[in-house]
C-alpha cells in the first residue's frame, strides 16, 4: 500500500507583524510546514507503520518552499519520499490550481490507495484542496476524520462534524482530510533529521501556468476597537473593587 | 438576479435567504435531509431528500445538477463542515474556487480573514460567484417568499460513502457563542487544579469558558471546542475577561470584536494590557478569590 500526505508550506504565522499602514509583515516569518499539515503527516506516518505501507509526501507552492532543512524536517517524520512542485507560478494559488497542481504532481507517483490532506491551512483555512484535489482525480473524500484504519483496501473513518460524529466506509483510494485531533506530531529525534538527509526528494518547476478564480484586492490587518487601557495594580486600594465594578457596569 | 442558497441548519435559512435578498430578485433555497423546512423565506425551496445510509455530502451530485438548471448568479452555502465538501465540488464542476468563511460582501467584493484574522482580505471571484458564509457571522435578518416546495430528484454519486454509524456529539456546556459574558484563562494557570478559581468565577457571573491554545492541546486541560483564537473560536461577547493571557495577535483575533474587554495578568508588561479596557495586575491566586467575593 502507498499513503500519499499532501502539505502547504507558509509563513510562521507566529512572526508575521503588522506593518505601519496595516498590511502584513511576513520579513521575519520562516517558510514552516502549516501547522494542521503536521498532524495530517503524523496521521499518515501512523497509518503507514500499521499498514506496512510506505509514505511519500507532496508539496506544491513558490519557488522558494525547496529548502533544505524543511524538506529534511518533513522526512524525519516518517515521510519516506518527498515530491514537490517549487515555482513561482505556484504561488498563492487557490483551491482549483493547486488541484490541479497537486495532480500533475501525483502523475509522478506510479501509484498510491490513499491521500491525506490536513484540515485546513493556517493561511487560507479554506477546507477546500482536499475536495477540490478529489474531485479532479474522480475520487471519494472523507472530511473532518478523526480516526482512520484500512482493511482490505477499504476505508473506515471517524469524522467529527459539528454535533455529530459519524463513521463512514468507502473503498480506497481515496481522498481524506484529517483533523489535528488525528495524531499529534511527533519531534523528530537528531537520529531521524540525520537520516532524513539521506532520503530521495524530488523537485521540479512547474508543469503548467496557474490563474486564480479568486482576485485578492487588499489584505491588511482589521482595524482594532478603541480601548480605554485604564490598568489598576492589585497593591492599590479598592484595587479588585474598582476591577468587580467595571465588569458589572460592562455587563 | 438570481440566488442559490444550500443551509444544513434550520436558523442558516432565514439569515443566508435575507442576506441573499438584498443582491437578488430571485431567491432559491435547498434544503437537504430532515432538517425542518423552513416557511416563506425563499421564492422556491428545493428539498433533497437524503436516502438511508447517504451522508449529507453526497448530496453534491444533486446540487450540481440543480446548480446547472437554475443558473444562479451566486450561490450562498452555509459554512458547515459537510457543507464544505459540497461546496468544494460545486467549486469544482464550476471550474473555480468557492469563496470561504466570508464576513462581508458588498458589490461582489467579499472579505474573509486571512492567518485566522491576523489579517483580513478583500477578494473578488473572477468565475463562478460561490461562497460559504457562518451563520454566527450573519445577523438577524427577514426573508420574505413563498411556502412552494418542490422535491429534488436524486442524483446518485458514483462513489458514495457508506454510512456506518452516527453519534450526537456531546458538547462541554455554554454556547460560547450567545453567552453575554466570556471568560477565558491562558497560561497563567500554573497547574490544573486552579482551574477551580476560573470555574468559581464562570458561575458567580454566569459566563461561558473558554481558554487559549496551549491549555487544549499543549496541556490537555480543556475540551478543543473552547479554545478562542486562529483556527478556533471567534467571538463578539458584551464582556470579555481574559485571564492569565498574555495577549498574543494569534489569540486576539478570537476576542477583540468584545464590546468590553477586561484582562488579569501578573506581568505589567504583558500586551493584553495595551489592548483592554481595564486591566488588573495581579497573581491569579490572589486575585480571583478576592474578586468572586467582591462580586
Amino acid at each position: 500500500m502507498k499513503i500519499v500526505v499532501s502539505f502547504k508550506v507558509v509563513p510562521d504565522d507566529q512572526d508575521i507583524q503588522i506593518a505601519g499602514d496595516g498590511s502584513l509583515d511576513y520579513s521575519k516569518a520562516h517558510q514552516v510546514v502549516s501547522s494542521y499539515d503536521l498532524n495530517a503527516i503524523e496521521a499518515a506516518a501512523q497509518l503507514a507503520a500499521s499498514n506496512d505501507a510506505s509514505l511519500v509526501g507532496m508539496s506544491v507552492g513558490k519557488a522558494a518552499i525547496d529548502d533544505s532543512k524543511l524538506k529534511k524536517n518533513v522526512l524525519a517524520r516518517g515521510v519516506d519520499e518527498l515530491f514537490m512542485t517549487a515555482d513561482d507560478a505556484c504561488a498563492d494559488m487557490d483551491a482549483y490550481s493547486t488541484a490541479s497542481a497537486l495532480a500533475s504532481l501525483l502523475t509522478k507517483i506510479d501509484s498510491y490507495d490513499l491521500i491525506i490532506c490536513g484540515d485546513g491551512s493556517a493561511d487560507n483555512y479554506a477546507q477546500q484542496v482536499d475536495v477540490q484535489l478529489a474531485a479532479k482525480l474522480d475520487l471519494p473524500v472523507v472530511s473532518s476524520v478523526t480516526r482512520l484504519s484500512v482493511e482490505n483496501g477499504v476505508l473506515k473513518a471517524e469524522r467529527t462534524l459539528e454535533d455529530v460524529v459519524e463513521v463512514v466506509r468507502v473503498a480506497l483510494p481515496a481522498v481524506v482530510s484529517v483533523t489535528p485531533d488525528a495524531a499529534l506530531p511527533r519531534i523528530p529525534g537528531m537520529k531521524d533529521i540525520v537520516s532524513a538527509g539521506k532520503k530521495p526528494s524530488d523537485v521540479s518547476a512547474a508543469v503548467a501556468a496557474y490563474t486564480s478564480g479568486i482576485e485578492v484586492l487588499d489584505c491588511r490587518a482589521p482595524k482594532q476597537a478603541e480601548r480605554r487601557g485604564e490598568i489598576i495594580d492589585l497593591s492599590e486600594d479598592g484595587a479588585v473593587a474598582r476591577f468587580a465594578a467595571a465588569i458589572k457596569a460592562a455587563q | 438576479m438570481k440566488a442559490l442558497v444550500i443551509i444544513k441548519g434550520r436558523e442558516a435559512a432565514a439569515k443566508l435567504c435575507s442576506a441573499a435578498r438584498k443582491n437578488a430578485d430571485e431567491v432559491v433555497l435547498v434544503v437537504i435531509g430532515d432538517t425542518p423546512l423552513p416557511g416563506a423565506v425563499a421564492d422556491k425551496t428545493l428539498h433533497i431528500a437524503l436516502p438511508t445510509g447517504s451522508v449529507y455530502d453526497d448530496a453534491a451530485d444533486t446540487i450540481k445538477a440543480i446548480y446547472d438548471a437554475e443558473t444562479p448568479d451566486f450561490v450562498y452555502l452555509e459554512a458547515t463542515r459537510s457543507l464544505k465538501v459540497i461546496t468544494g465540488k460545486l467549486a469544482a464542476h464550476a471550474n473555480t474556487s468557492a469563496i470561504v468563511d466570508v464576513l462581508e460582501l458588498a458589490d461582489d467584493v467579499a472579505s474573509n480573514r486571512y492567518f485566522g484574522g491576523i489579517g483580513q482580505r478583500s477578494l473578488k471571484a473572477t468565475g463562478a460567484k460561490i461562497y460559504t458564509i457562518s451563520v454566527s457571522d450573519l445577523p438577524d435578518g427577514a426573508a420574505s417568499g413563498t411556502d412552494l416546495v418542490e422535491e429534488a430528484s436524486w442524483v446518485a454519486p458514483e462513489k458514495p460513502l457508506e454510512l456506518v454509524e452516527t453519534r450526537p456529539i456531546e458538547k462541554s456546556g455554554t454556547d460560547l457563542f450567545k453567552a453575554e459574558t466570556v471568560i477565558s484563562v491562558g497560561r497563567g494557570f500554573a497547574e490544573e487544579a486552579q482551574l477551580e478559581l476560573a470555574y468559581a468565577l464562570r458561575d458567580k457571573l454566569g459566563a461561558g469558558l473558554g481558554c487559549t491554545r496551549p491549555l487544549t492541546e499543549g496541556v490537555d486541560w480543556l475540551p478543543r471546542d473552547i479554545y478562542i483564537g486562529v483556527t478556533g473560536l471567534q467571538l463578539a461577547p458584551t464582556t470579555y475577561i481574559a485571564i492569565g493571557i498574555s495577549g498574543q495577535m494569534q489569540h486576539m483575533v478570537g476576542c477583540n470584536r468584545a464590546t468590553t474587554l477586561l484582562a488579569i495578568n501578573k506581568d505589567k508588561n504583558a500586551p493584553i494590557f495595551k489592548q483592554c479596557d481595564v486591566g488588573l495586575i495581579g497573581d491569579i491566586k490572589e486575585v480571583l478569590p478576592a474578586l468572586i467575593e467582591a462580586l
